[in-house]
């Protein structure tokens, strides 16, 4: 610069320190003080005369007006804090919170929907599969029922083979009637016990009006010893009536129900004891 | 915060403290600055209440525009006595406030109030204070105007009636005097 000094006392110093320039004359003055020292030098002795001079005017403000300033900064730093901190980033958290628990419920309700769904299939499986089973229980029950007659006939039968000495067996055989009839009969004169053998029973099938009857002879006179029906499919022991010393065993075909004496003319089969 | 004993740290400190909104940082600038500006703004506005008002405004522009203060270019005290300046002389010339300072001729006060604040004056600068009494009547009332009302030189120049090149002279004449005064 040609004329430092006149430029140092021209007053623009002064006026740069006290705010009194415009935008392009301040940017000159600090491009100055960046290449002169001595212009450096004198803003600053400007800068600190009025410093001091402000020094020199200082009045101490009331007690208050510190306390409401600190009391501003506060609430201006919490002001700051919460609008960036609280209602920004925590709003967008909570948002996004309850966005992702939304898409959480969602997907479980849609994961407990099918889970019910498949559940209450299966419970309906159950149901038949329970009903099956109940059935085929059902039918065991009945064949646990059928076999253990059959199982009783059988030992009842059977007591006549292993006990001969107990029971007489009697065989009646086939009349004129009925040359191929025949049937046997068990009698126990200590358990006082006449049985008939429905299952080697071999008479021709009754019809509903007619049964046939069991007679004993006992001193030349028949006695009724109960009537039976004879089917194809007749299993087991029938016991029937039991009269002591009874000499002969006679089958009539009766009325339904039995009569007190016998139809002679339907004289079945007979034997013998 | 501490209401009796006062705060202070080297201006470098200060200013990294209030970059980093630090709350000692914000008790420190109060009581290392607020009596110089509040000295600067009560000048300014001749109203105790509006002053205390317009020092806590000026307060916390400071902490809020903080980022624009440029080191390089100047002190920090500069810096915030042109703020303080700005937000009192915008205060004085907005119309509710020239309404109700209408009768109040604020030339003629300044000297009554220098008066009347010597007793409230921090004692550490009373000293500075009889100094004042040094400057010349024609430069301290040019300072006074530029200083505390915010004229322009041409303005002082208009309203004095002196030729612009005087003020300039008579305005760094002032500060070349408050200069051998003080540094």
């Amino acid at each position: 610069m040609k004329n430092l000094k006149s430029y140092l006392e021209s007053g623009i110093l002064e006026q740069y320190v006290l705010g009194d320039l415009s935008v392009e004359e301040m940017l000159d003055v600090e491009m100055n003080a960046l290449q002169y020292p001595e212009v450096r030098k004198e803003l600053e002795e400007i800068e600190q005369a009025l410093t001091s001079y402000a020094k020199s005017i200082a009045i101490e403000p009331s007690i208050k007006a510190k306390t409401n300033f600190l009391n501003a900064v506060n609430t201006i730093d919490q002001v700051n804090n919460s609008s960036s901190a609280n209602t920004g980033e925590s709003y967008i958290k909570s948002l996004t919170f309850y966005k992702y628990a939304f898409a959480a419920s969602l997907s479980l309700l849609f994961l407990s929907s099918i889970l019910l769904i498949n559940l209450n299939n299966k419970l309906n499986e159950s149901y038949v599969q329970l009903a099956v089973l109940q059935s085929n229980n059902q039918k065991f029950s009945n064949q646990v029922n059928y076999k253990e007659s059959e199982l009783s006939d059988t030992k009842n039968a059977l007591q006549f083979y292993q006990n001969p000495a107990a029971y007489k067996l009697v065989t009646l055989k086939g009349s004129a009637k009925a040359p191929e009839a025949s049937l046997l009969v068990a009698l126990n004169e200590d358990k006082e016990e006449v049985m008939i053998d429905l299952s080697s029973l071999n008479m021709p099938s009754n019809d509903q009006e007619h049964q046939y009857q069991l007679w004993a002879m006992v001193d030349g006179k028949p006695v009724d010893l109960g009537v039976f029906d004879a089917k194809n499919d007749s299993t087991g022991m029938k016991k029937m009536k039991f009269i002591k010393d009874a000499q002969s065993f006679a089958v009539t075909l009766e009325p339904k129900g039995g009569s007190l004496n016998p139809t002679m003319d339907k004289m079945m089969a007979i034997g013998t004891i | 915060m501490n209401l009796k004993t006062k705060t202070t740290l080297s201006e470098p400190e200060l200013v990294q403290a209030i970059l980093e909104k630090d709350k000692n940082g914000a008790e420190a600038l109060y009581d290392m600055y607020s009596s110089s500006l509040y000295g600067v703004i009560f000048r300014i506005v001749q109203h105790q209440e509006i002053a205390e008002d317009l020092l806590q405004d000026t307060f916390i522009r400071i902490w809020n525009s903080f980022s624009s203060y440029d080191a390089a270019k100047g002190r920090l005290f500069t810096w915030m006595v042109n703020v303080a300046r700005n937000i009192a002389i915008d205060k004085t010339r907005s119309k509710e406030f020239r309404n109700s300072a209408k009768t109040e001729d604020i030339e003629n006060n300044v000297l009554i109030i220098d008066k009347q604040v010597n007793t409230i004056i921090n004692p550490e600068t009373i000293g500075l204070k009889d100094l004042i009494g040094k400057l010349k009547p024609e430069h301290k009332i040019i300072l006074d105007l530029v200083y505390f009302e915010g004229l322009t030189h041409v303005e002082v120049a208009k309203k004095l009636e002196i030729p612009l090149g005087t003020v300039k002279t008579r305005l760094r004449n002032a500060i070349i005097t408050l200069r051998k005064l003080f540094n």
